[in-house]
């Protein structure tokens, strides 16, 4: 695997307001990478520094060993920004046509390329419209259609689901779901579940700073996920943490319950646990390997 | 380490390709087809009143005469040598009212799509000095066009007029044409610098007539005290445009100097203002 971004000692201020503090961070291709934070924390930004949109004050940051927004990297980075909108006077054909031919192709082959796009966001039918005429969920895969112009080796995209209704954000999600083994993708949201499903790797900024990188599969051994139906917390803690190899157990949330247990000490764990639930008379909804993203992310940021 | 590609074959291609868009919009596109029905509309009441009215007028041998002693009092003596008098009155309008109408028309070249963020799209795909000169570039020749779709019909309405055309009056229509096309570079490039520093077409119109007249004034009031610094004012956009009417013929040409170095200092502050902004 190689190295398609490399960041060193990333800082960046707005004012007096810093938004990113020394950030260091080198991402592979591959798998697809989640860019995860509250509010405020910096994903736009660092996602505009990479586009090149935004100047870093301090640091280094560099793309296929390319500066961002280097002429280099026309056709080989697209990103779908966050709140961009496409011109209001011209159709969408005619704009997505125009930015493959400045992405270095020949008009036939251009056009040829916005029809693939579009019709892999299902909006074929919509090629001759202008982009004012669309909702915001159909405006949205646009964007992300425009994304996909050519080929790009590492797609950025900034809350891409953000405002879509779900049929819409689970379009989508398959959408990115069918190219990653085509280009490298790295995807801001807020939404953890969504990233959960998608990504292999995370980074997780708060107030500006890279808190945590992390392989999504990292966190997951040694570790159950059990969400029951309604059931009695206490009994359940108080039952579970009384088998064999079990370590601890987290209620982190109502019915959701976290097992760390020692894998060599219990390898069966999951199946001695139903029997458990079976005994108990506890109905579950599901039974799963590792722990969620969000308790991997919050166990350590908390911890 | 980091390496910053520059391919001038690229950006040349590049360059042409948004010039052709800017070209586009104006003749590919509703918007467009509308801006030209208004340029006609107005070329129209400019040609068939003061154009048709002035140039009747002036056949008369003893307006002529007067009109010669009244410009020739302001140093404006060899514009009636002009050879035909339709394209003596085009040639005293296009030349006031032609840099006004560009600073409102060509107001838009960056600036809503930064606000937008549509040149954010862009930016993905070429350079900023790809997008900042083929904007430039597709305003200037978008003028060049309207300058000749207007010249033609004054041309028209004078061969409609006399029932031929001398080679002179087309000699002087081409002389006309380029002056115009020149003296029309540095308000387009004044534009596009006002684009780039503003959100909206509007407040770059505002910018470039409350800043060219707070420089102006500024320099006025300095010239009280230091007199020396009022030949600034002859560096000022359209500073050439007395002097173009003073001269007649190819011996216009003499003024191109002015208008082309502030068109390449403004183009050029213009590309540093937009290569430091945030998208």
């Amino acid at each position: 695997m190689s190295t398609i971004i490399q960041a060193q000692q990333l800082s960046k201020s707005f004012g007096r307001h810093q938004v990113l503090h020394s950030l260091n961070f080198s991402i592979e291709a591959g798998e697809p990478i989640a860019l995860i934070g509250p509010n405020g924390a910096g994903k736009t930004t660092l996602f505009s520094i990479l586009c090149g949109f935004l100047k870093q004050d301090h640091g280094n940051i560099e793309i296929f060993g390319q500066k961002p927004g280097s002429e280099g990297l026309s056709g080989r980075v697209s990103a779908l920004p966050q709140d961009a909108m496409l011109d209001p006077n011209f159709s969408i054909g005619t704009q997505l046509t125009f930015y493959g031919q400045l992405q270095g192709m020949n008009k036939a082959t251009a056009v040829a390329e916005t029809r693939r796009v579009l019709a892999l966001v299902d909006l074929a039918d919509y090629i001759s419209q202008k982009a004012t005429v669309l909702s915001h969920g159909m405006r949205k895969r646009v964007a992300i259609a425009q994304a996909l112009l050519g080929q790009p080796e590492l797609v950025l995209l900034d809350e891409p689901t953000a405002g879509l209704d779900p049929v819409n954000a689970l379009q989508v999600r398959q959408i990115i779901a069918n190219l990653t083994s085509e280009a490298t993708f790295m995807i801001s949201s807020h939404n953890i579940f969504e990233l959960e499903r998608l990504c292999g790797t995370v980074l997780y900024l708060e107030h500006g700073k890279l808190v945590q990188q992390r392989s999504v599969q990292q966190g997951a051994i040694g570790y159950l996920s059990l969400q029951l139906e309604n059931a009695d917390a206490a009994l359940v803690l108080n039952v579970l943490r009384q088998l064999p190899g079990v370590n601890s157990v987290e209620n982190a949330q109502k019915n959701e319950f976290a097992i760390h247990y020692d894998r060599e000490l219990a390898p069966d764990l999951d199946i001695s646990l139903i029997g458990v639930l079976r005994a108990q008379g506890w109905q579950y909804r599901s039974l799963t390997q590792g722990r969620t993203l969000e308790q991997q992310l919050f166990a350590v940021a908390n911890g | 380490m980091s390496v910053t590609a520059f391919s001038l074959p690229k950006f040349c291609r590049n360059t042409w390709l948004i010039t052709r868009f800017e070209l586009f919009r104006l003749f590919g596109s509703p918007r467009g087809w509308f801006a030209l029905a208004a340029f006609a509309v107005i070329w129209f009441l400019i040609l068939r009143y003061p154009i048709f009215e002035a140039s009747a007028a002036l056949q008369q041998a003893d307006t002529q005469a007067m009109l010669s002693r009244v410009f020739g009092m302001i140093g404006m003596y060899k514009l009636m040598a002009w050879p035909l008098p339709e394209l003596i009155v085009y040639w005293l309008i296009s030349l006031v009212l032609l840099p006004l109408a560009v600073v409102i028309t060509s107001a838009d070249q960056t600036s809503s799509d930064r606000s937008r963020g549509t040149l954010r799209f862009l930016t993905l795909r070429t350079s900023r000095d790809s997008i900042f000169f083929g904007r430039f570039l597709g305003q200037w020749l978008v003028q060049g066009l309207l300058i000749i779709i207007s010249l033609v019909a004054t041309l028209g309405m004078a061969a409609w007029r006399q029932h031929s055309l001398s080679l002179a009056a087309l000699e002087a229509a081409l002389i006309m044409g380029l002056n115009l096309f020149i003296v029309l570079a540095p308000f387009t490039a004044l534009m596009a610098l006002c684009s780039v520093l503003v959100r909206s077409s509007k407040l770059a119109v505002c910018l470039a007539i409350v800043g060219g007249g707070v420089l102006i004034g500024l320099i006025s009031w300095a010239g009280w005290y230091f007199p020396d610094v009022l030949r600034l004012l002859q560096y000022m956009p359209g500073a050439q445009v007395p002097a173009l009417l003073s001269n007649q013929g190819w011996s216009t040409f003499k003024e191109v100097t002015l208008p082309l170095v502030q068109t390449v200092v403004l183009l050029a502050v213009g590309r540093i203002a937009l290569q430091g902004k945030s998208l």
